[in-house]
């Protein structure tokens, strides 16, 4: 549990004094929503509100995997993952401190990215501010946890940047699905429908499951 | 030829297994009757299906050998894991090919985001990443432990797949089961004996692919160019 706390203290102490992540993902993530709107006919109609909600999330998918390979490739300076790798705790706890910052960081980048799509896109955000909070909340969940086991992976390859899209996108399937179609109802009728809501509560549980586990093999001294 | 040296007995049998199968086969799809609704277009059918269940005998073999790997530390865990990948993947294009022909030919389409369709191809996509970290990871040991994960994870997203595209894809074009009476007279045979043969095939292409993997220097996870 120290570990886990001194992990994400440690990252986002880093952060903070940096700030160079979140302010490349925020750009870049900005950058997305102002590129979709112009490759959208038209600008902002029925039609592109439509699709907005998979637009919002595509956003957010492509900052995640910009931070999620920066948080590990950050530790390769001076070997530090194998420092960390040498920690004699269950290195679950490692996970759990480096997917808790991921998240947090992600989440920071996502709520400004959701004020300036609401601005690009027309698209009233305030009413369900608190429920899409939630589903934004749960779909970063599952990203956050199975793009931190394979961004550890995907760090000790070649071609780390392309290697890790290529490993997460097919396993993000279904949370990018229960989101955007969370997302898209609530921007509809104001309510997000229980199926989404339950698939996404059980590919955040098996997710958060198989990372846990599966951080004890990917971390080496 | 050494590298067939502890499995040549299994490797002859199955290989000979093979051959008669084939031909059992072959036989059996030529005197199959056509399809009186699709013509001969549905005898595809005859290659598409054997071909599916190899690809998922070979994506459930990965994800079980990756388990025992991580458990046990055995390498010979991490080879079959790897040539299983490999025959899933051949066996799971071998399905994307057929299956479009056979559609545009009675769907009327190539191609229809239909769930057990789409998860196939997500699956396809996931052992090729795979086989990709496989190849840009070095050390043989590192190569297999970050796969054995993956492949794990692999099949774990089958399920999770399958049940958010069930729930929110397109609408099921594939039968749900095979339950007798779904075909017509004198199919059964031919996919009884198809799923024999690509079963069949699937083994002897496995023990041939660990057998030359086996025979590589025991740190390589890869052919290398030997003298």
């Amino acid at each position: 549990m120290n570990v886990f706390l001194a992990i994400l203290w440690k990252d986002l102490l880093v952060e903070w004094r940096s700030r160079d992540r979140v302010v490349a993902m925020l750009v870049f993530s900005l950058l997305v929503v102002v590129v979709f709107h112009f490759s959208l006919p038209g600008g902002a109609t029925a039609q592109t509100r439509a699709t907005a909600p998979g637009l919002l999330w595509i956003a957010y998918v492509f900052a995640a995997l910009l931070g999620l390979g920066r948080s590990f490739s950050a530790e390769l300076e001076n070997e530090a993952l194998s420092g960390i790798a040498l920690v004699p705790v269950d290195r679950g706890w490692v996970f759990l401190g480096k997917g808790a910052a991921n998240l947090l960081v992600l989440g920071v980048v996502q709520a400004v990215t959701a004020c300036v799509f609401a601005l690009v896109f027309e698209v009233d955000l305030t009413p369900v501010a608190g429920r899409l909070a939630g589903v934004v909340a749960l779909g970063s969940l599952g990203l956050c946890s199975i793009g931190t086991l394979f961004a550890a992976v995907a760090v000790r390859t070649r071609f780390r940047e392309v290697m890790l899209p290529l490993l997460l996108l097919p396993l993000l399937v279904p949370v990018l699905l229960g989101s955007v179609r969370a997302t898209s109802a609530l921007l509809a009728d104001g309510t997000a429908p229980f199926a989404a809501i339950q698939l996404l509560i059980v590919t955040d549980a098996v997710y958060l499951i198989l990372s846990f586990l599966g951080f004890e093999y990917v971390l080496e001294e | 030829m050494t590298g067939y040296a502890d499995g040549s007995t299994a490797l002859r049998a199955s290989g000979i297994l093979l051959a008669l199968l084939a031909l059992a086969y072959g036989g059996q799809v030529i005197l199959a009757p056509n399809d009186s609704m699709q013509g001969v277009v549905q005898k595809i059918l005859y290659v598409h299906v054997p071909c599916a269940f190899a690809a998922y005998l070979g994506f459930l073999v990965t994800a079980v050998c990756s388990g025992f790997y991580l458990a046990t530390n055995d390498e010979r865990y991490d080879r079959v894991a790897a040539a299983a990948a490999e025959m899933g993947v051949l066996f799971c294009t071998l399905v994307i090919v057929t299956g479009p022909i056979w559609a545009k030919g009675t769907w009327g389409h190539w191609w229809a985001w239909d769930p057990r369709l789409t998860v196939t191809l997500l699956l396809w996509f996931i052992y090729l990443a795979y086989l990709l970290l496989r190849s840009f990871t070095e050390g043989s040991e590192r190569t297999a432990r970050l796969a054995a994960v993956y492949g794990i994870a692999g099949a774990l997203a089958i399920p999770l797949n399958y049940f958010a595209i069930d729930l929110f894809g397109g609408a099921a074009m594939h039968p749900e089961n095979l339950q007798r009476g779904s075909l017509g007279q004198g199919m059964g045979w031919p996919f009884a004996v198809g799923v024999a043969t690509a079963v069949a095939a699937f083994a002897h292409l496995l023990l041939l692919r660990v057998g030359l993997e086996a025979s590589v220097s025991p740190s390589g996870g890869r052919l290398s160019i030997r003298g």
